[in-house]
């Protein structure tokens, strides 16, 4: 099975897992690297995002009205789950704030399920994208790359939130040393809201956009959760590049390992994350600061 | 510590030692129990929950069902199939007294009730749930899985408990071959009945020598499923296993192994995945233009797929299944089965209620033709083979590995625009009879354990 | 408050289980559910002392659950092995080797990192089951048949094969397993723990080697994980692969936070719990899917509300009660603020155990050569030449940014120096870390308290004090802190020293700040530092609380060689008999201290634009 066309198709694969991959896991670099808190309801935000997409799709016919609303939900549900429960939680120590997110995954979960029953739904890609694109080396889903595409000015807006505007600099300043932040006389909380947010948005909007392409289910996001994780430890906790190149990287191990046998493609994935771990302990972007 | 019994190796045998223990224990155990006297012959000592657990006017029966987790779709099919059957016990419906001619508003003038708990799809919640139902309740039978890792599991637990067991869903060859136990009975069709019943399908309508591309799951289940289709396909008619594309369980994103298969040159792909994994797997092949280029085959159908797929999707797919609605026009106990089911839920039953209901409607025949709860009784009358109704035909169950000797449906997809209703997914070609298409009893491994 | 009684808290627990099984079934607890409920518990006891008292976080205990139960459910079904009770144990030892191993990886990083870095073990374990191992493990099949356990006792063999039976094997492997743990917890090593939970680096800058203890703690929370997974297998006669699934961690971390982490019986309590009201909701109440929403609520609110679990709540009530009982009878304690100091009177510093051997006569101590700093393309200090003497009291001063913190950082070791080098006691000490060189005799007090704060004044001291007795590591688990040879004459005499001694049992974050201040450089005098280092002492003092401070540290410079930080200019030149400048990150000038307040370049240092007029 090990052919150059075979070789360059599953490369392009992994560039598209790793573009979806990379989008999620800065939102939950953001996340962390701004406020400290692990999110680990973060994958259910990614279901979230695909069913309020889902929903907004059914009632609508648009998938950019899907892709919109999505979106908002999950930044609002963010936004409000911070007011609500994280803002409460950044004096306690670091493991509650994982239990209460933990948790809260959970009820998020069973309570999409609750409402919208186990069976998974689909919402189709928009019209233009629909069909089958010759790339030459291989024939591709259209939409595919288009979401590949998508994906990636998701990323570029969130660059260009991240690092060219004010908000974006006191994020990065916050990250860079949140007690600075504070001194310089900024309210906070309010940008800690914005910033959950914004980075439970980036989930979201993922689970939207992957919804054509995996129809979604409730317990969609542990699988993503957990590659997330590896993403970031790879790339470097708190650092958007960092989670950019940690999910390019994840998504090629993933595609080219499975070409030679797919059992081991998540045994390799640790693998990775092993050997950046004992050379580079911050990550590869990452820088030594917070832990 | 005075209550460890030791073990000894005169007179008693070990295992009466052990139920004279265990009646000690649970007297210990659950006060209020204390005033059963064991009033049994001798011939009949107390086994498992016999007899605390049919001495009062309700006897239980406990399932173990995933409502939450990847098979939760399936579960709650089930669950309503099990639900439906015992209601029809309860009330003497027309449609048991078909299977079960001595019921009585009732079995051998008791109620039964049904008791049910998530199991979310893992074998060790399956057990606890199980456990808990022995324990609190004295179920005097057992059910549940949707796949057949509970499946087994819940065979060696009803071996050990002297409970028996049906299973739910579950597809592997092994429930009834290497793993099969005396306690432990399947109705529903499996890997290698599926592969015997559609190869001949597909070689009629498709010809010999073809490439074929198979997409398994990685674990036994899969495996033995793939196995046995290749197999037949390529013994009976020269066809080529091109590439196995073996993914993990709980796989998202399938466009490694579709790329795989793209460039593989096959004509077919064979789709042994389960669950959400066979509907994601389904909707990426469409996607990635394999599909209706390729032809799919589903060996194992799964119940709902083509509800979450769609039809665009599933037109043309070839698939063996164990019961579909539409069968309701050839046999009149599925006419029934289907408008009661329907009446009661909302929509036409899938095949996993109807392996449900089914199942417990052969139960409470053997009871009821027994005449007895106590198990050994209920597994001997299973075990004559007598010829019993279902749903599409007359089937038996085997003595020596305790399958049911049932048909297998093959069914094909329709078009969108074929469908006279929402869920006319799929058109019968063919109900292959079972006696064909089983191997010969000990093919597997099967080696049942003993009745005490 | 259980202290006084050593066995009440072991005998109450024996107490307990004998009765559970009689009194459990009236509360609707089925036997088997009790029996689960033992086996949670014994993987959370070891969790606990992971994550409770250590303050690690792993999701990653099913894989040592799966690991320990498949190994041992592997050996009595797939060879010929039958004796049960040693496949719990080898089961156990393989989990704890398995542990050791990954732990070394794993605890490369703390906090966050940590905890994604366990789930994705976890995962990968689960991979590694259902795929390349399936041969061994059954793959999603898992191991069946796993015979109930019995005991070959030469003459008769015990079989625990009936409900009643099972629970007195696995109840006993708990008490055990809880024994051991009581002890583990009351060790030093227990002690330890709980310092590197609040304070890691100060337990590091204290001389323990706190990766090693982090190691321990991770293979002790294996080896019951694995033990709990062996009693699994056998209790059920079936070992299941979703032992591996990672919504196995996931449950005995939200059972451990139920019941309250850092108590070890809150995760009987929490297992209890979940377990009940799982049953509860889908038998009795019939919530069919919807149990797990309710229960995923559940656990939220009590995240939110009940900080410390149920068993917290329960010692929180118990307090209560109590504090009641003794405001009732009069105050017990002497009142906590506003104690006047006693000025701690000198002590001979001869002869008493916490002084390292003195050589006689002078010659140097410690000699710094071309110390240099550079942070990226900033320079923090540039070839700074130092040396001290012994029994000398060496003050440094410096305007702010002078790199005064930044050079005492590379003298303890904390910070490598980009070039130069540090002798201590004739050794070259550069590139050593921050424990090997508090264990030779040379630490410091911080300028912002560093202290355990939910430990108690004497734990506090205690932590400090073991460096110096124990070594950095030692795996004395079962050895009771009042056995510790030489702890307690280490700890009351640091205690008078620092004057402390009616506050012993206080917790620190009930202190006031000067005594936290004392307690801050009693931990550093605690280890019996041959050099002490003291970075701004006097830092937030209040005017009176300086003139104690001083004192104390006159007191406790007898026999001592220190140097002093601060800004505090007139405490230093009182105190120290010589005083190095610092000035952007330089050594300016180096004498007396009335050298230094006649130097013109100190002059000029500190007041900046107006030398001319003091020149």
């Amino acid at each position: 099975m090990v052919n150059w066309a075979n070789f360059i198709s599953q490369c392009f694969n992994g560039l598209v897992l790793g573009a979806l991959l990379a989008l999620i896991s800065s939102g939950l670099t953001i996340i962390y690297g701004t406020l400290g808190v692990l999110n680990l309801a973060h994958g259910a935000m990614f279901m979230l995002g695909g069913y309020a997409g889902w929903l907004a799709y059914t009632y609508s016919d648009s998938f950019i009205i899907a892709v919109i609303v999505g979106s908002v939900f999950v930044m609002l549900v963010g936004v409000v789950m911070e007011r609500l429960i994280i803002r409460h939680f950044y004096s306690r120590p670091h493991e509650d704030q994982l239990l209460v997110t933990f948790g809260l995954g959970i009820v998020f979960v069973e309570g999409v399920r609750f409402f919208f029953g186990s069976l998974s739904k689909m919402t189709p890609p928009p019209a233009m994208f629909q069909g089958i694109t010759n790339l030459g080396f291989m024939f591709y889903p259209t939409y595919r790359l288009a979401a590949l595409g998508i994906v990636a000015i998701a990323l570029l807006a969130l660059y260009i939130v991240l690092y060219r505007t004010r908000i974006g600099m006191i994020v990065r300043a916050g990250i860079e040393d949140a007690v600075m932040v504070d001194s310089l006389g900024i309210d906070v909380y309010k940008i800690f809201m914005l910033v959950f947010g914004i980075g439970a948005m980036a989930a979201g909007f993922a689970g939207i956009v992957n919804a054509p392409v995996v129809s979604i289910a409730p317990d969609m996001g542990e699988a993503i959760l957990v590659q997330t994780f590896v993403v970031v430890v790879i790339g470097g906790v708190g650092s958007f590049p960092g989670a950019i190149l940690g999910g390019l990287i994840a998504g090629e191990i993933i595609s080219i390992t499975s070409m030679f046998n797919p059992g081991y493609s998540y045994v390799m994935l640790f693998v990775a994350m092993t050997l950046v771990l004992v050379l580079r302990p911050y990550g590869l972007l990452g820088s030594a600061g917070r832990e | 510590m005075a209550k460890f019994k030791s073990g000894n190796k005169s007179g008693l045998s070990r295992r009466h030692v052990l139920q004279l223990g265990a009646g000690v224990a649970s007297a210990a155990f659950i006060p209020g129990l204390g005033t059963i006297g064991w009033a049994y012959a001798d011939d009949k000592p107390p086994i498992g929950t016999w007899p605390a657990g049919s001495e009062g006017d309700t006897v239980y029966l406990g399932a173990a069902v995933p409502l939450t987790g990847t098979y939760a779709a399936q579960g709650a099919d089930e669950l309503k199939g099990w639900e439906l059957a015992v209601d029809h016990i309860n009330e003497g419906h027309e449609l048991m007294k078909k299977f079960a001619p001595k019921i009585d508003k009732g079995l051998l003038g008791k109620k039964v009730k049904l008791l049910s708990a998530d199991s979310a799809a893992k074998p060790n919640t399956a057990l606890r749930v199980a456990q808990t139902f022995i324990n609190d309740n004295k179920i005097i039978m057992m059910t549940g899985s949707t796949s057949s890792a509970v499946a087994v599991a819940m065979n060696k637990f009803a071996e050990r408990e002297k409970i028996l067991y049906l299973a739910g869903i579950s597809g592997s060859n092994d429930t009834t071959g290497k793993d099969c136990v005396r306690y432990g009975f399947r109705q529903n069709f499996f890997g290698q009945t599926a592969a015997a019943a559609i190869g001949p399908v597909l070689v009629k309508n498709f010809g010999k020598n073809r490439k074929a591309a198979f997409m398994t799951p990685d674990y036994t289940y899969g495996h033995t499923v793939t196995k046995s289709v290749n197999d037949y396909l390529k013994e009976h008619a020269g066809w080529e296993m091109v590439t196995n594309q073996v993914s993990p369980l709980g796989t998202q994103d399938f466009s490694q192994y579709l790329t795989n298969i793209a460039n593989s040159g096959a004509e077919f792909i064979v789709n042994v995945n389960w669950g959400r994994d066979a509907v994601l797997s389904t909707q990426q092949a469409k996607q990635f233009g394999l599909l209706p280029q390729m032809k799919l085959v589903i060996p194992y159908q799964i119940p709902f797929l083509a509800k979450e797929v769609g039809a665009d999707i599933t037109e043309g797919v070839f698939a063996a299944t164990d019961f579909w609605w539409t069968l309701e026009d050839k046999y009149p106990l599925s006419k029934m089965f289907v408008e009661a089911f329907q009446e009661k839920y909302g929509y036409r039953p899938e095949w996993g209620a109807e392996n449900s209901y089914v199942s417990f409607a052969h139960w409470a025949r053997m009871v009821s033709e027994a005449g007895s709860f106590y198990p050994p009784d209920v597994i001997k009358q299973f075990e004559k083979g007598e010829t019993i109704p279902s749903l599409i035909g007359d089937v038996h169950y085997r003595p020596e590995d305790h399958q049911c000797v049932r048909p297998v449906v093959i069914v094909r997809g329709k078009a969108q625009k074929d469908m006279k209703n929402d869920e006319d997914f799929w058109e019968v070609l063919e109900v292959v009879p079972g006696e064909g298409l089983m191997q010969a009893p000990d093919a597997f491994g099967c080696k049942l354990g003993d009745y005490t | 408050m259980l202290k006084q009684r050593p066995f009440l808290i072991e005998t109450l627990t024996a107490l307990g289980l004998i009765a559970a099984p009689f009194v459990l079934p009236y509360l609707g607890f089925s036997p088997t559910t009790i029996n689960r409920i033992l086996i949670w518990a014994l993987v959370g006891i070891g969790f606990d002392i992971l994550f409770g008292y250590t303050g690690l976080l792993s999701f990653g205990q099913s894989a040592f659950f799966g690991t320990g139960g498949m190994f041992a459910a592997y050996l009595l079904t797939q060879t010929g092995f039958t004796n049960t009770v040693a496949a719990l144990f080898l089961g156990a030892i393989v989990s704890g080797v398995i542990g050791y191993l990954v732990g070394l990886i794993a605890l490369r990083r703390t906090g966050i990192y940590f905890a994604m870095i366990t789930v994705a073990i976890a995962e990968v374990f689960f991979f590694v089951e259902f795929n390349p191992l399936s041969a061994f493990t059954g793959g999603e099949n898992g191991l069946p048949g796993v015979p109930t356990p019995n005991l070959h006792l030469g003459f008769t063999t015990l079989e625990f094969d009936t409900n009643l039976s099972m629970y007195a094997f696995i109840a006993f492997w708990y008490f055990v397993g809880l024994v051991a743990a009581l002890r583990i917890v009351r060790s030093p090593v227990g002690l330890l723990l709980r310092a590197i939970r609040d304070n890691p680096l100060r337990a590091q800058a204290l001389g323990h080697n706190i990766h090693s203890y982090k190691l321990t703690a991770f293979v002790i929370a294996a080896v019951y994980a694995g033990f709990a997974g062996g009693l699994l297998g056998m209790m059920q006669g079936f070992m299941p692969p979703d032992a591996f699934m990672f919504a196995t961690s996931g449950e005995i971390v939200m059972q451990t936070a139920i019941g309250g982490a850092g108590t070890l019986f809150g995760p009987l309590l929490g297992a209890a719990t979940w377990l009940y009201l799982s049953d509860f909701f889908q038998t009795t109440l019939h919530l069919g899917a919807t149990w797990k929403l309710i229960l995923g609520i559940v656990f939220v609110l009590l995240i939110c509300f009940l900080r410390r679990g149920l068993a917290g709540a329960i010692i929180d009530l118990y307090r209560l009660v109590t504090k009641k009982k003794q405001s009732e009878e009069g105050p017990a304690t002497a009142p906590q603020s506003s104690v006047v100091v006693k000025l701690p009177t000198p002590k001979p510093a001869t002869g008493t155990v916490h002084v390292r051997h003195q050589p006689a006569g002078g010659g140097p101590i410690l000699q710094a050569r071309g110390l240099t700093r550079r942070y990226g393309g900033v320079i923090a200090n540039s070839d700074i030449d130092f040396t001290v003497d012994y029994g000398e009291m060496r003050g440094i001063i410096g305007p702010n940014g002078a790199g005064k913190s930044t050079f005492f950082k590379m003298l303890t070791c904390e910070v490598p120096p980009s070039s130069g080098k540090i002798a201590f006691e004739g050794r070259d000490i550069t590139g050593m870390n921050v424990i090997d060189v508090c264990q030779l005799g040379l630490t410091k007090s911080y300028q912002i308290n560093q202290l355990f704060e939910r430990l108690t004044v004497r734990q506090n001291l205690e932590i400090a004090a073991l460096g110096k007795v124990r070594g950095k590591f030692r795996l004395d688990l079962f050895r009771s802190l009042a056995r510790v040879p030489g702890l307690d004459e280490q700890v009351s005499h640091t205690l008078a020293l620092v004057n402390l001694t009616h506050r012993t049992d206080t917790s620190v974050s009930e202190l006031a700040y000067g005594e936290k201040r004392r307690l801050e450089i009693g931990l550093a005098l605690a280890t019996s530092p041959s050099l002490l280092l003291l970075d701004e002492p006097l830092a937030g003092m209040s005017p009176q609380e300086r003139v104690e401070t001083v004192a104390l540290l006159k007191s406790i410079a007898q026999g001592r060689t220190m140097i002093i930080i601060d800004h505090d200019m007139d405490a230093l030149f009182e105190l120290a008999e010589k005083v190095t400048v610092l000035q952007e990150g330089r050594v300016l000038v180096e004498g007396t201290p009335d050298q230094i307040k006649n130097n013109a370049k100190v002059q000029e240092a500190y007041l900046g634009g107006v030398h001319g007029e003091v020149a």
